[in-house]
């Protein structure tokens, strides 16, 4: 049987797509049979963030609707074939085109196969968000260290709970170490006062996510990526393993000291 | 103050519809509707119980009322009230001694997060904090045991010796009665320790708790 997740944010742009495509990568490297379900109907992206857009034929309302079985909609993905794909969300329609129902349904028939089914939640509290959790076992929930960001999390995480589904965990995404530390940017502290839920995962903010991103690949099997390492973490803490937080400043020091020594060898 | 023609209250029963006049049926299920708009899905999953103040309602009237309520997630319990609802005077002044009843208080045990609001006819004690864009609304004190960070709004029908009190109050807004304050623009030194509010001379003072 296999487990749901949701990855939602209520606000838009913090980054779930890019969880969802490195969680679903993650745990498919590690053995794992993943299904991704992108629910932004209208709105997809998870297939082009993994680079499988020009293989869509039919998607998750043809899948709801009976147009097609769910393994015609299924695609492979194009390093890990069988054990990692992906449901498309339908780009024409609407949001309410799909009812929570058809998707608690979906999701039963997609646990026979798949250890993990990972759910892409559109931003918002709607509709299309109410879809996306009915279905779940578990939800993820990404923000990034910023003030209106947070406030949609909690927002978020008090919808979860009125849902029934406790104990949601949290990605702090695009942390910027060196602005924290000048009291620019929100701590890890400062979120988790407020939020007061289990930290799954803090992602370093890297411009190695917008390199691999538009070119529809992951970072999270670049060994070198420090996001990547970050999303490794979490894929293992999802497994079940205790994976210490890894310390974000330590780099900072390490840049400088190589920068320094670059500059004296030239 | 109050012209909606019913009213969602908490009592130690549960929630209460209290509806004023059943004659104006149409416009009490209007009035309903409105309300349990405004508090979105905060009364989902419960179950409220009728209480009518002018007039009966037939068999028809409250399926109607189950229907609705229905729509909100919430069931409708006919079996009749057990305790004795406060009667509205005739004309209902919010006098500065309106008293609340020490033993109508509602205990929360969780965080109230954004987005969620909380009304009470009593006091109102949370387990847990207040966050940024919560809501708490009662007639009688507030006491949080935690950070309140939301806004509070203690005395809400005009008792103006009303208190909030928390462990951490840093309130985005303060209101007791009819006086309002908001925190500062600047950011000020976080509290040391419990601090109380109250009013004094028309405006709120925040002080230290000692006991």
């Amino acid at each position: 049987m296999g487990k749901v997740l949701v990855i939602t944010s209520g606000k838009g742009g913090v980054g779930k797509t890019t969880t969802t495509a490195n969680l679903g990568t993650g745990l498919a490297a590690a053995g794992k049979k993943v299904c991704l379900v992108d629910t932004d109907i209208g709105l997809r992206n998870l297939d082009v963030v993994l680079g499988l857009e020009n293989r869509i034929v039919y998607d998750l309302l043809d899948v709801v609707e009976g147009n097609c079985r769910l393994r015609q909609a299924l695609i492979k993905d194009k390093n890990f074939g069988e054990s990692l794909v992906l449901l498309p969300a339908a780009q024409t329609r609407e949001k309410d085109a799909v009812t929570p129902q058809q998707m608690v349904d979906l999701m039963a028939q997609l646990r026979e196969d798949y250890d993990f089914i990972i759910l892409d939640s559109p931003a918002g509290i709607e509709h299309g968000f109410k879809n996306a959790i009915a279905g779940a076992d578990a939800a993820i929930v990404v923000t990034t260290p910023e003030i209106s960001a947070v406030r949609d999390a909690d927002r978020i995480i008090g919808l979860l709970e009125a849902a029934e589904l406790y104990d949601p965990q949290l990605i702090i995404n695009r942390v910027r170490p060196d602005m924290v530390r000048k009291g620019d940017m929100m701590d890890i502290n400062d979120i988790d006062d407020i939020l007061a839920i289990s930290i799954l995962g803090v992602i370093p903010d890297d411009q190695d996510i917008i390199v691999s991103t538009n070119r529809g690949e992951t970072v999270v099997t670049d060994k070198k990526s420090r996001p990547g390492q970050a999303y490794r973490n979490v894929v293992r803490r999802i497994l079940g393993e205790d994976v210490p937080f890894m310390d974000l400043q330590e780099r900072k020091v390490m840049h400088w000291f190589k920068k320094i020594l670059s500059g004296e060898a030239q | 103050m109050n012209t909606e023609l019913c009213a969602i209250k908490g009592t130690r029963e549960g929630l209460v519809i209290t509806i004023r006049d059943a004659v104006q049926f149409s416009e009490v299920l209007v009035s309903l509707e409105r309300q349990l708009l405004a508090s979105q899905s905060f009364f989902r999953g419960s179950s409220a119980k009728l209480y009518l103040q002018e007039g009966t309602l037939t068999d028809s009237q409250m399926d109607e009322i189950e229907r609705l309520i229905a729509d909100y997630g919430m069931r409708l319990n006919r079996e009749p009230l057990t305790v004795q609802m406060p009667r509205p005077q005739a004309e209902q002044v919010a006098t500065e001694t309106s008293e609340v009843r020490e033993d109508n208080t509602l205990l929360v045990r969780r965080t109230i997060r954004s987005g969620q609001r909380l009304h009470y006819d009593g006091n109102v004690v949370v387990m847990g904090d207040v966050n940024p864009g919560a809501e708490i609304v009662c007639t009688g004190d507030i006491l949080v045991l935690g950070s309140l960070r939301g806004v509070a709004h203690a005395g809400a029908e005009g008792k103006v010796d009303a208190t909030v009190f928390a462990f951490r109050l840093e309130p985005t807004q303060l209101r007791i009665a009819h006086v309002i304050s908001r925190a500062p623009d600047e950011k000020l030194p976080q509290p040391s320790g419990p601090e109380i509010a109250r009013v004094v001379e028309n405006s709120i003072q925040l002080s230290v708790y000692n006991h």
